[in-house]
């Protein structure tokens, strides 16, 4: 490509809306062109504090138990689970006035992640990129584990915010099976972990002053499985 | 906190409440950066939960159920009275757009300068709101073009050249804020 990209191409690319045709001659072009690369970087620096600015609204405990209702009203025949309904409502309703539930937000992080174009910013198998990636970015270190001996392979990370506060998330796949796991520093880690949605396995786990916690919908012993990668250590 | 939660896979087939709740917080994301009002925003995501479970069954199983979400809220909000308000006076559908995204003083430098989040909050603030629900649906919720043209029922096309002239928009407004 002997030209500059135009607006269209820079804001397609930092979007992840290239074809793939288009790919390699972009990228080679953003490697020779300290001009647009630095166009490029610019626009995913502008995603990046939109995206932290943005995400700050967090819907409270409460308006997620009023929705919630309205599912437990429409059942047909609710009446005949009254009583398990009853004792439902308590436990939302005891957990909502604690601090709110962490899984539930979680989990929407972990669906939206794996349901966008561009789930991670750094893509890479290797820890020795991903790890040092990480630097910079976060107030703390991020072990990331060498998986090479296990089923599970990584596929990148990305820095995610929660309640204001930046933690790590590292996307890892078995098989066809993709895991999310969110590595938080404890003073800024989820004090109430709360309900894990029918569909869902969670694990959360605690070392060197990090919280971990994964999610997936896969068997529960392939969490237990990861959890052990992480704590053989780097 | 060493902690063992938690379990568990069924067979059953999704219902409403299983695909619907994971979008919780995206759609108050949404709800907010339509409505300036925060519990204006949340009854917006109560009746959208509400009649998303009362057209559940003529939801299309297979297409896209993220989009037919945001599509309620988004519809319920334009038909409530500040929607009607809301309605954008530009023309933003014009495809043929062409932004040089280069500029001697760069926005992106201000922010790194300030670690100021306040400027771009005021910024996002003030667009036009069509423009923030894109950047909203692009940056926050990470759809890909094609499922904002679904969303928001326009061609790929006018995401992109709305894309473009929306973060266009930002960086102007905080150059005009920091010179």
């Amino acid at each position: 490509m002997n030209r500059d990209l135009t607006a269209e191409e820079l804001e397609r690319y930092a979007d992840g809306e290239i074809e793939p045709g288009e790919v390699v001659e972009m990228e080679q072009h953003l490697l020779q062109c300290a001009r647009c690369s630095a166009d490029a970087l610019r626009i995913m620096q502008m995603k990046r504090s939109l995206r932290e600015v943005m995400s700050d609204e967090v819907p409270s405990a409460t308006l997620r138990e009023r929705v919630r209702r309205q599912f437990t009203r429409s059942r047909p025949q609710w009446w005949m689970a009254a009583a398990a309904a009853v004792v439902a409502v308590a436990f939302v309703t005891f957990l909502a006035t604690r601090t709110s539930s962490a899984i539930p937000e979680l989990v929407d992080m972990h669906v939206t992640l794996l349901a966008s174009a561009n789930p991670v910013d750094v893509v890479s198998t290797d820890k020795h990129t991903v790890k040092p990636w990480f630097e910079g970015r976060l107030p703390f270190t991020v072990p990331v584990p060498d998986l090479s001996s296990t089923p599970f392979r990584l596929i990148g990370g990305r820095v995610v915010y929660w309640r204001g506060n930046p933690a790590a998330y590292l996307l890892i796949s078995k098989a066809s099976h993709r895991i999310s796991v969110f590595v938080f520093r404890d003073d800024m880690a989820p004090r109430n972990l709360g309900e894990v949605p029918a569909t869902i396995t969670a694990t959360a786990w605690h070392t060197n002053g990090l919280t971990f916690v994964a999610v997936a919908q896969v068997p529960a012993q392939d969490l237990q499985q990861l959890r052990s990668a992480f704590a053989s250590g780097p | 906190m060493s902690v063992e939660l938690l379990r568990m896979t069924d067979g059953e087939d999704a219902t409403f409440e299983d695909l619907a709740m994971p979008l919780f917080a995206s759609l108050y994301r949404y709800a907010r950066s339509l409505a300036d009002d925060p519990a204006e925003a949340e009854d917006l995501v109560q009746e959208t939960y509400l009649k998303g479970l009362r057209g559940f069954g003529s939801f299309a199983q297979g297409t896209n159920f993220r989009a037919w979400m945001f599509r309620i809220l988004r519809n319920t909000f334009l038909t409530s009275r500040s929607g009607l308000r809301a309605v954008p006076p530009l023309s933003l559908d014009d495809e043929s757009v062409e932004v040089h995204v280069i500029d001697p003083v760069t926005p992106e430098a201000i922010l790194m300068q300030r670690l100021n989040r306040d400027s771009l909050r005021r910024a996002i603030d003030r667009l036009p709101l069509a423009f923030r629900e894109v950047l909203l649906l692009c940056d926050v919720e990470n759809m890909s073009y094609k499922e904002i043209a679904e969303t928001l029922s326009i061609p790929i096309g006018t995401v992109t050249s709305r894309l473009i002239r929306a973060r266009q928009k930002v960086r102007d407004l905080i150059v005009s804020e920091g010179s």
